[in-house]
């Protein structure tokens, strides 16, 4: 046989073998296996610039969460040591002695600059991501609701239209004043209203897909409305969620940058805090780096998280995944 | 469609009010009145009893609570005839504590209180304040009783009030003003009253002239009726918010000017300004005899300035025509190209824009502007050089032009996939034509809707963008009232951006019905 081979060749790999007829095995289907989510990080990971961003932003939150707990970070501990505030880099090496400390130079107050960013980072990062989460699961549960139900879209849309037109500082402010201006007031004035604007973001969605075609059909069978919102509308959803997300994310960060830039920010030293408290640096010669360094920290964030979170939007929708 | 738009207009007036009504709670219901007084000089002027009568006065001022002293009630007792002035004058005199008042005190104190208690007043009575036997300065004995408004008398009071029609009855009568009425002149006295200038001048309204013609936009003025949208107490005091809006700034400019008297002078005085102050023209000094003859003395100045809304409308509105004329084609031209060189680009653009904080780009720019270009990073009122309102405006337009790219390349794609293209596209149509004839018709609809409110938002101003350039706009004055907590300015300025919003939406609605023949309210939904 192998001769015979040999002569056309061909290797035993290539020839046809017999198998046997078995009933139970014809009465499978087999498919690829899909699963959602791996389908999602392979789309996502398959993009070299994804995984340079990711890498960036682990980083970043590394150095805001971890470098703050190994250092200790104390704003006023150099406060009363003579000429050194508001040094530049070089010249705060040349005063405190080499560190990677004083990369960044000395602030207003004797402080170091490079650990008052990070630790304003953690402020500022801890403040989007619970916001966003308080936002994003509110909003999202009553913008579904909103969009389903047609007698709730009547009230809410009044609603919307009053809040919508209440003033966020206003809020913000009064808020402020009523309790001290802390981190946690400053989570409740920006989610006690904010959820309102993605509750009406997913409305417009879940109205645009409640009535197409596919739902109707699951209705005209007997679908329950709440099978319908979870197997039918909600896997549409999940790109649409993820990019809201990608958006809201950042947006708090800039929010809390502008608050505090009007003076109407928290106490804590946010990196809004640190932008509003060296305004007078940056036209000042030489005392540049400790208002652009915060500006700067807090720009690299929110385009790290918005490009990761919107190229993770496009790799969770269902339609790239060919 | 007009009943559309009626319908749509009620809906909005009914959330406007209700976003009164909810300012108003947060502002006055939740915060404290003392607060009020902290950007005060007279308030922190005032010592111990003074303070305190300080305080309700400018509460009774700003539409806080009723407050009556209890001199003033005897002074409505002896008016009434119920006692003579010799009783006034003995009963008036209040002693160090409750226990040290006389008879004739201790007995109308009585009268007080009962009377004004069985109204839902509070009394109220503040011993002297002694230092080393003697009293205290400010330190004087006061009696006094107060009742708080309630938050509807408050809402009823401000929306009663937010338009004013002046009339011949607005002097009260019993001021002696000569004959009221109205009088049409075809050469206007300012002017020397020989230049044709026609002018309807008042005698007994609050305003004297009532229509004027002069140099400044836009020309042709009125007085009739008049907007109110709130005091201010910190900002600009005893002044209207729309007035402290619409005021020109600046340094003044001088001119000829005719006062009543006849004299003739250089001043920055507009006399066309003139508003009514009771007794203003004895108790004034000798400078008012030389000029007026009644006692309508009241003037504003003229500045060579705009007003707060002026200079942000001006930026805004230059910033809001440049982001369409670039956002728009760029977006298209990214549409055109998706996925090549100016796509990502512009992409990545956008994406800076977007991410990156306002103030963070604004601060670019401005040092960018400042060093590369040498323009004027800082608004001065008194130069003349149109190039400082460079940045500010550029500032302004390149988030909006990214926005508009964003929107723009976002919905041509969306009608590239539509069925209306391939047909165009089989039938053999070139793609610019697809472009430029069909798709970018279509596209734009949805863009239209935003022309509206982009051009009546422009100019609230920004609030960013104006603190960076020291513009002297609009944008800072809601920021500027909170951190005064000048309530009064907070309440007009959230009325007039809720009013602003609501307009813009409807007109962007209307303006969409036009632009599309397809979209129409009249017709129920289907």
């Amino acid at each position: 046989m192998s001769e015979e081979n040999k002569k056309f060749g061909l290797t035993d790999e290539e020839l046809f073998t017999r198998i046997n007829h078995n009933d139970l095995e014809s009465e499978k289907i087999t498919a690829p296996r899909y699963s959602y989510w791996k389908s999602v990080f392979r789309v996502f990971f398959r993009n070299k610039i994804n995984i340079i961003v990711l890498s960036l932003l682990v980083i970043l939150i590394l150095m805001a969460y971890l470098y703050p707990t190994f250092v200790h970070y104390d704003q006023f501990e150099n406060l009363l040591i003579d000429g050194g505030k508001h040094l530049s880099p070089s010249k705060a090496m040349k005063f405190y002695g080499p560190s990677i400390k004083w990369i960044l130079g000395a602030g207003g107050s004797g402080q170091s600059t490079w650990e008052a960013i990070w630790d304003g980072s953690r402020i500022s990062i801890s403040l989007a991501f619970i916001c966003a989460a308080i936002n994003m699961t509110v909003g999202v549960i009553v913008g579904a609701i909103w969009g389903f139900s047609k007698r709730v879209d009547i009230i809410m849309t009044e609603v919307y239209n009053i809040v919508g037109n209440v003033p966020m500082i206003l809020l913000v402010s009064v808020l402020a004043m009523l309790f001290t201006a802390s981190f946690w007031t400053m989570v409740f004035a920006l989610t006690v209203t904010g959820w309102i604007g993605i509750a009406y973001f997913i409305r417009t969605q879940v109205v645009i897909i409640r009535d197409r075609e596919y739902n109707l059909a699951s209705r005209c069978l007997g679908t329950s409305t709440f099978k319908i919102a979870i197997k039918n509308i909600l896997p549409f959803m999940t790109s649409v969620v993820v990019t809201l997300l990608a958006t809201e994310i950042p947006s708090y960060i800039s929010t809390e940058v502008f608050l505090a830039y009007i003076g109407m920010g928290m106490s804590e030293m946010s990196l809004g805090r640190l932008i509003f408290s060296a305004e007078v640096s940056m036209v000042t010669p030489g005392w540049q780096f400790e208002f652009w360094s915060p500006v700067a920290i807090s720009s690299i964030i929110t385009v790290v998280l918005y490009v990761v979170g919107q190229n993770l939007g496009d790799a969770s929708d269902p339609r790239t995944h060919m | 469609m007009g009943k559309y738009i009626t319908k749509r207009l009620l809906h909005g007036i009914f959330s406007v009010i209700a976003v009164v009504i909810i300012v108003m709670i947060l502002i006055y219901g939740l915060m404290s009145r003392n607060r009020i007084f902290a950007g005060d000089a007279v308030f922190t002027k005032q010592a111990n009893n003074n303070r305190e009568i300080y305080r309700y006065q400018k509460w009774e001022e700003y539409g806080y609570l009723d407050y009556v002293p209890y001199a003033d009630y005897l002074i409505e007792l002896t008016k009434n005839g119920e006692i003579d002035e010799d009783t006034r004058s003995k009963a008036v005199a209040l002693g160090r504590t409750a226990d040290k008042d006389s008879e004739t005190t201790a007995e109308y104190v009585e009268k007080f209180t009962k009377y004004y208690e069985s109204q839902g007043y509070t009394v109220k009575r503040c011993d002297a304040v002694t230092l080393a036997g003697r009293v205290a300065q400010g330190g004087s004995p006061q009696l006094y009783a107060y009742r708080d408004h309630p938050l509807i008398r408050r809402l009823v009071k401000y929306f009663t009030g937010l338009i004013t029609i002046d009339n011949i009855h607005k002097v009260p009568a019993e001021n002696d003003i000569g004959k009221r009425g109205l009088t049409f002149t075809l050469h206007d006295p300012v002017y020397g009253g020989e230049k044709f200038s026609p002018a309807i001048i008042g005698n007994g309204t609050y305003h004297k002239y009532l229509l004027y013609v002069d140099s400044h936009f836009p020309y042709i003025h009125q007085n009739f009726y008049n907007i109110n949208l709130g005091l201010s107490y910190s900002i600009n005091q005893g002044v209207d918010v729309y007035t402290t809006m619409t005021r020109s700034q600046g340094p003044y400019v001088t001119g000829p000017v005719t006062y009543p008297t006849g004299l003739h002078a250089e001043s920055a005085d507009d006399l066309h300004t003139a508003t009514y102050l009771a007794g203003s023209l004895e108790k004034g000094t000798v400078l008012y005899s030389q000029l007026f003859t009644d006692d309508y003395t009241v003037i504003d100045t003229n500045k060579s300035g705009y007003s707060k809304l002026g200079y942000s409308f001006i930026i805004g509105i230059i910033s809001v025509i440049m982001a369409y004329v670039l956002g728009l084609p760029i977006g298209l031209l990214m549409s055109r190209h998706k996925d090549g060189f100016i796509d990502k680009l512009g992409t990545v653009y956008i994406v800076f824009i977007i991410a990156v904080p306002s103030l963070a780009y604004i601060f670019l720019f401005k040092s960018l502007g400042g060093t590369l270009f040498h323009l004027p990073t800082s608004f001065n009122l008194d130069t003349t050089s149109k190039l400082i309102y460079v940045l500010p405006i550029v500032s302004l337009a390149l988030p909006s032009v990214a926005n508009l790219m964003k929107w723009m390349r976002r919905y041509m794609i969306d009608q590239m996939n539509s069925d209306y293209v391939k047909f165009a596209r089989s039938g053999g149509l070139s793609e610019t034509e697809i472009f430029t004839k069909h798709v970018w018709k279509n596209a734009v609809i949805p863009i239209v809707h935003g022309v509206p409110g982009s051009v009546i938002f422009s100019m609230t101003g920004a609030i960013i963008t104006e603190r960076v350039y020291v513009v002297p706009g609009a944008g800072g004055l809601l920021t500027n009232a909170i951190n005064a907590y000048d309530n009064g300015v907070i309440v007009g300025v959230t009325m007039f951006y809720a009013v602003l919003s609501v307009v813009s939406i409807i007109l962007g609605d209307v303006l969409m019905s036009m632009v599309d023949p397809r979209i129409s309210f009249t017709t129920k939904a289907r």
